[in-house]
């Protein structure tokens, strides 16, 4: 298979006020940039230096937060543009350390359609769902040919966002193979909690009910964000997902998802998780070899 | 002659709903706790209630529009 | 008994403090006190300690009563406050007792009062804070603004004895001007709008709409035109999208162009909408005292300028401790 292969541009810093730099590393999104993004990142928490407050890996860019009375931001700009050049996660000896988990999907279920059929005056395409309208403009000639793709192949959570919890995912494929939407013409008023949305090149599930513009592909029957931290994945933290995660949403049908819903419900869920050291430079190289060993390790 | 104030800034409604009839007329009685219009702010639609007892002379704004803090809203007679 | 009886709750009183760190990249907003010099201001005339939790009222105060003696000041946007339906003085130690009843009335300038009590607002601390973020429901009493009837406990009141009837000179109190300006450092996807707009971004009033809550402030005023592009992948077909990012605390975006939005304390903490700068930390103070209908204007400020906006806060709390000394 031919890949096409990235190379970012010069990194642009900037100031976010006195409190934050922003580092765009590409304005376009790519595995590459995000790859850097994670990467330096990791770096820096490691560092753990005086006065940085956040550190906020994002899709091509990343954020950080810091307290100007204990670090000067231009001497934290001067340092991250150093880590611009030394950290090179495309090395063939770099590994990011990260999870592999396996999230149950049920695509085209019924509440999310029962939602997305309310919104159709909001949509592109009032005529269709809004899996028949993704299946249409990414050539696909089914619905299940588009959820074997979105299955198919695992995301990258490439940033944590928006509101907490809500994991923004990549899908771990060439760029002429990624599945693109736009949002909706205006955002609903309303998504079911665990919504299985996706807008532009990005996958989400919606960790509470709310307002959403993404198209509602499915439901996920395990949370992402639990307040109650009653399941014993959320024993440490109130939201699951984590920058640099891969996740596999795996479609389900009814009866596992009633299944997995009981397990939630009865506090005894948790999700199927296996540690994995990660290599940026061999995934480039290989997507869909390493891939089929992603899931072989999951799964295992 | 006293004055209905609103007590907090946004956009001022007559109707509980675009559809609906509004709460209070020129020439009605009101009673102190009774709501006599809407305000939004904040994605939240407040009631206004009277503290007073009286007739409504009439309205100072406009269905629609933006009222501040203090912004006399509705005239009584007593 | 140590709480606070809740006879009326107002429009939208919440428990703050100096915020919740530490959580950005998952999602998690620090909260806290959104004037944050009328919050620590009012932490010292009760003489807690800096951080204590303390109420902050939006547009309409609550109506409290005490079941102990405890130091109160009320701080941040004008109303008449009265102890007992007798008028008391703002930015000041006040003493109360059992059964004595804090009161506003209406609003006369600012958009924020602050109330602290001695030994501060007694809820749990959580993941280091007792700020509440209520659009998921964490900390802060039951994770929500406060009601009528709620019972809020206090916190353990041996503090360090303030002076009773000490007050904070005026020229230490903020001022309400007619159109607030607040200073920005232009930036981020600034690139994304015309130099032209820029410009007028800069130069023209915005008022502050009805959607003006904790999360952010929506403004209207002008209308910023986009740079024309080749759309990068990922980062959608409006001219205002971007791959999305993390946004800054104090961050403008510019939805459809017509509608900046400045992000707040509770802050929705990525998107896809290109940002065009941020507000100054400081200046954070200045917009939390501005409420729908008001007008703000961005002026642009270089970094050395934003750092010595910091000092100045700085200096000034200092001034005001000593002043409270004497």
């Amino acid at each position: 298979m031919a890949t096409t292969s990235v190379e970012l541009p010069r990194a642009r810093y900037d100031y976010g006020g006195d409190e934050f730099i922003f580092v765009e590393l590409d304005e376009a999104m790519s595995l590459e940039a995000n790859f850097k993004a994670m990467a330096i990142t990791s770096v820096l928490r490691e560092e753990n230096i005086e006065g940085v407050i956040d550190i906020c890996p994002s899709n091509a860019s990343y954020l950080i937060r810091i307290d100007p009375d204990r670090v000067h931001p231009a001497e934290l700009v001067a340092h991250l543009e150093s880590l611009e050049q030394t950290v090179q996660p495309l090395a063939e000896d770099k590994t990011l350390h990260t999870r592999l988990v396996d999230v149950p999907v049920l695509y085209n279920d019924p509440w999310t359609h029962e939602t997305l059929m309310r919104f159709r005056d909001r949509h592109q395409d009032p005529e269709a769902s809004d899996l028949e309208y993704a299946a249409r403009i990414n050539g696909f000639g089914t619905v299940s040919q588009l959820i074997d793709a979105l299955s198919g192949a695992p995301f990258l959570v490439t940033m944590i966002g928006f509101v907490p919890g809500l994991p923004f995912c990549y899908q771990m494929v060439p760029r002429d193979r990624q599945i693109e939407v736009p949002k909706y013409v205006r955002p609903r008023t309303d998504t079911p909690e665990r919504a299985f949305g996706y807008g532009g090149a990005f996958a989400v599930v919606y960790p509470v009910r709310g307002a959403g513009g993404y198209q509602l592909f499915g439901l996920a029957p395990a949370p992402v964000f639990d307040l109650t931290q009653s399941l014993a994945d959320f024993r440490d933290s109130i939201v699951f997902p984590r920058p640099g995660d891969i996740l596999r949403y795996r479609s389900i049908d009814q009866t596992e998802f009633d299944a997995v819903r009981a397990e939630v419900e009865k506090g005894t869920f948790h999700y199927r998780i296996r540690e994995y050291e990660f290599s940026p430079a061999h995934f480039l190289a290989d997507p869909d070899g390493v891939n089929v060993e992603l899931l072989e390790v999951l799964y295992r | 002659m006293a004055t209905i104030k609103a007590a907090i800034p946004g956009v001022f409604y007559r109707r509980p709903a675009p559809t609906e009839d509004p709460y209070v007329q020129a020439g009605d009685t009101i009673v102190p706790g009774q709501t006599i219009a809407l305000i939004e702010v904040m994605k939240n639609f407040n009631e206004v209630k009277a503290e007073q007892a009286g007739t409504v002379a009439g309205f100072l704004v406009e269905d629609g529009d933006e009222v501040s803090i203090g912004e006399d809203i509705v005239e009584l007679k007593n | 008994m140590s709480e606070l009886l809740v006879h009326r709750g107002g429009l939208h009183t919440t428990v703050q403090d100096i915020g919740r760190d530490g959580h950005y990249s998952l999602g998690i907003p620090p909260s806290g006190a959104m004037d944050q010099y009328s919050y620590r201001v009012a932490n010292m005339l009760v003489g807690n300690p800096d951080g204590a939790a303390a109420l902050e009222v939006t547009y309409v105060g609550p109506r409290i009563e005490f079941t102990d003696d405890r130091y109160v000041a009320v701080t941040g946007a004008e109303a008449a406050v009265t102890v007992n339906s007798e008028p008391v003085e703002r930015w000041s130690t006040l003493t109360v007792r059992a059964g004595d009843v804090l009161d506003f009335a209406m609003l006369t300038a600012g958009a924020r009062p602050y109330i602290a009590v001695s030994g501060g607002i007694g809820v749990d601390s959580y993941l280091g804070s007792r700020s509440t973020y209520t659009l998921t429901g964490l900390g802060g009493f039951q994770g929500r603004a406060l009601k009528n009837d709620d019972r809020l406990p206090l916190g353990d009141d041996s503090v360090a004895p303030p002076t009773v009837g000490s007050t904070v000179p005026e020229k230490l109190r903020p001022t309400f001007p007619e159109v607030a300006t607040l200073r920005t450092m232009i930036g981020l996807c600034s690139y994304r709008i015309t130099d032209e707009s820029m410009r007028e971004f800069t130069e023209v009033p915005w008022k502050v709409t009805k959607d003006a809550d904790r999360i952010g402030y929506r403004l209207r005023g002008g209308s910023l035109r986009f740079v024309d592009r080749k759309v990068p992948h990922g980062a959608g077909s409006d001219p205002a999208n971007v791959v999305d990012l993390g946004y800054p605390i104090g961050s403008i975006q510019v939805p459809g162009g017509d509608e900046p939005i400045v992000l707040l304390n509770d802050a929705v903490t990525a998107g896809g909408y290109a940002t065009v700068g941020t507000v100054v930390s400081v200046d954070r103070d200045t917009i939390a005292q501005t409420k729908s209908g008001d007008q703000v204007r961005f002026e642009p400020v270089d970094l050395d300028a934003a750092l010595a906006a910091r000092r100045d806060r700085r200096e000034r709390l200092e001034r005001t401790r000593e002043s409270l000394r004497r």
